[in-house]
């Protein structure tokens, strides 16, 4: 127990907090970037592709398409900021040595950084949901709730990024774990078709990522859809994430502390 | 004592970074590190702040074992790294203020003491200035300002002055030397056998991961050397004449110098006064001289 998240003391948060300085200082570069990805995905998916899809499960193809939206603009997000984001702050800008070398701890620093990879995803689904109300797609209240979740499902892949992040030697390896997990990730997880579409061995693989019940939570959020089943989701989905957290804070100890 | 090191070990497989090393540093003083790339000297430095772990031996700093207490220790002293680690995105003074909020300094006293930092380097009309305006001379002293705002009891400094221009070296060991005669402890690595010299009470010598020697820089060229230094500058050819005709003076070669060692300068008379026109230097030894004999080529009499 000595490396992992029990080790961890609130000083963690300076570290966030020096990452939220720095993103407040590059703003315009921050913003505007971040949302059109999302935004291409309402038009494409939402409206076009929308158009010849008349329902899915019984609503129309962009509000069930707005869950996955807003999944897939959240875990890219948090994904981007802990891959290249923490790999450049890590070996190129040599910021984590700088801050091992304080008070901090290395297990600090690293939940520090899925935090706020988190925190980018959080943000960013909440500018995704606010166009969505905008545009009408989502009506109901309890769509308030699905940033939480959102961030949720960011911080899952923010961890799973840190994870990757600390083992790899060159930024290079980002490549494999793009195109070998993430891709799959976004467009399998019942983002943008319901799981029950695919083969089994892939419906296997789209459960068994968290980010699949998180996108099926915020589904049925933004469609006022309740079911009992939800609980057993939100309950494996948040031991996965706390346990994938654990396992990269301590593999990014090791890489720091050696 | 400030640092206590005992059998100390580092190994990353089955490479041997740090081998049974023992030394000890008092409060006060100025400790230099020096040795070829890769003696070990970073590596040291890093379990003293905690970065690295030990593989075996004890370390302690400030009383504390490195392994129990790394937070502990890491409050009180200030790092100066090799490599440049300032945050580019950010300003001279918030990369000051953001370190202070590291080391949990309350807001007043982290802005005086920034405040304070930053005029002790010379750098108060460049607080605004983003990192990637400053020049190498400011980034270096930016980053002795951070080292310096928890006030810390340590400091360590990993090659300070590497590619600096004589001026902000000069600024540099001013600001050594004064910090140490506030009773402030410093411990550095440094190529610079003049810098090592100017400012080091005590240097330890490393070679391949060992402590091969240790002391004084006076001390350690009295132990070694003789008094005095000619330094020839001849081909191959003139090189072994000379040798093969005062096999008698104790000398080092490297590359196309000669190094003749003598107890007076009058041991030389007959070397220049056989060939007075050869390319020559005549001086004291210095601590490079010991450098180059310890970790380079033996002297062969």
């Amino acid at each position: 127990m000595r490396n992992g998240l029990l080790t961890v003391t609130p000083a963690f948060f300076k570290v966030w907090l020096r990452n939220a300085q720095v993103y407040v200082a590059l703003l315009k570069f921050n913003i505007i970037p971040a949302l059109v990805e999302p935004m291409l995905f309402i038009i494409v998916f939402g409206l076009g592709l929308g158009s010849y899809i008349s329902e899915i499960e019984g609503v129309p193809y962009v509000k069930f398409v707005a869950a996955g939206i807003l999944g897939s603009a959240s875990i890219m997000q948090a994904t981007f900021e802990c891959t290249y984001g923490s790999f450049f702050r890590m070996k190129i800008q040599n910021t984590f040595e700088g801050m091992i070398s304080t008070p901090i701890s290395a297990g600090e620093v690293s939940l520090a950084e899925i935090l706020w990879g988190a925190s980018r995803g959080f943000f960013n689904s909440v500018l995704v949901l606010s166009a969505l109300l905008v545009l009408g797609v989502v009506n109901h209240w309890q769509a308030v709730f699905a940033p939480v979740f959102m961030f949720l499902a960011a911080f899952n892949f923010a961890a799973l990024a840190i994870l990757v992040t600390s083992r790899i030697a060159q930024m290079e390896y980002f490549r494999f774990y793009f195109a070998g997990f993430v891709l799959p990730a976004q467009f399998l997880c019942g983002t943008f078709f319901p799981v029950s579409r695919f083969p089994e061995p892939v419906q296997l693989f789209a459960w068994a990522i968290p980010f699949t019940s998180y996108v099926d939570i915020t589904r049925s959020l933004l469609l006022d859809r309740p079911s009992w089943r939800l609980g057993l989701e939100a309950i494996y989905a948040l031991a996965a994430t706390l346990l994938f957290t654990e396992i990269a804070v301590r593999s990014m100890h090791k890489r720091l502390i050696t | 004592m400030v640092i206590e090191a005992r059998a100390l070990n580092k190994r990353y497989g089955d490479i041997v970074a740090v081998e049974s090393l023992n030394f000890s540093v008092e409060k006060g003083r100025c400790y230099g590190l020096v040795g070829p790339n890769g003696a070990g000297k970073t590596t040291t430095m890093k379990m003293v702040y905690c970065i690295v772990t030990p593989t075996a031996g004890s370390l302690r700093v400030f009383g504390l074992d490195v392994r129990e207490h790394p937070r502990r220790i890491k409050a009180r002293l200030g790092v100066v790294p090799q490599e440049n680690n300032l945050d580019p995105d950010l300003t001279t003074w918030q990369n000051l203020m953001v370190y202070a909020r590291y080391f949990g300094l309350p807001r007043q006293l982290a802005r005086a003491r920034c405040r304070e930092q930053l005029d002790f380097m010379h750098l108060s009309d460049r607080a605004d200035t983003p990192v990637p305006d400053l020049s190498g001379g400011m980034k270096r002293r930016l980053i002795m300002s951070r080292a310096l705002v928890n006030d810390p009891e340590l400091i360590i400094l990993d090659e300070p002055t590497t590619g600096l221009d004589p001026q902000v070296r000069h600024l540099i060991w001013d600001k050594l030397l004064e910090l140490r005669d506030r009773g402030i402890t410093l411990l550095m690595t440094t190529h610079y056998m003049d810098e090592a010299q100017k400012l080091c009470d005590e240097i330890i010598i490393m070679d391949e991961a060992r402590r091969i020697d240790e002391g004084s820089p006076d001390d350690l060229i009295h132990r070694h050397l003789p008094p005095y230094v000619l330094e020839v500058r001849a081909g191959r050819a003139l090189a072994a004449d000379i040798r093969g005709r005062f096999p008698q003076i104790s000398h080092q070669e490297s590359g196309r110098s000669l190094y003749f060692y003598g107890g007076s300068s009058a041991d030389f008379d007959g070397i220049l006064s056989t060939w007075p026109q050869v390319e020559r230097v005549l001086r004291p030894a210095s601590l490079e001289d010991v450098f180059l004999k310890l970790t380079g080529r033996e002297i062969r009499a």
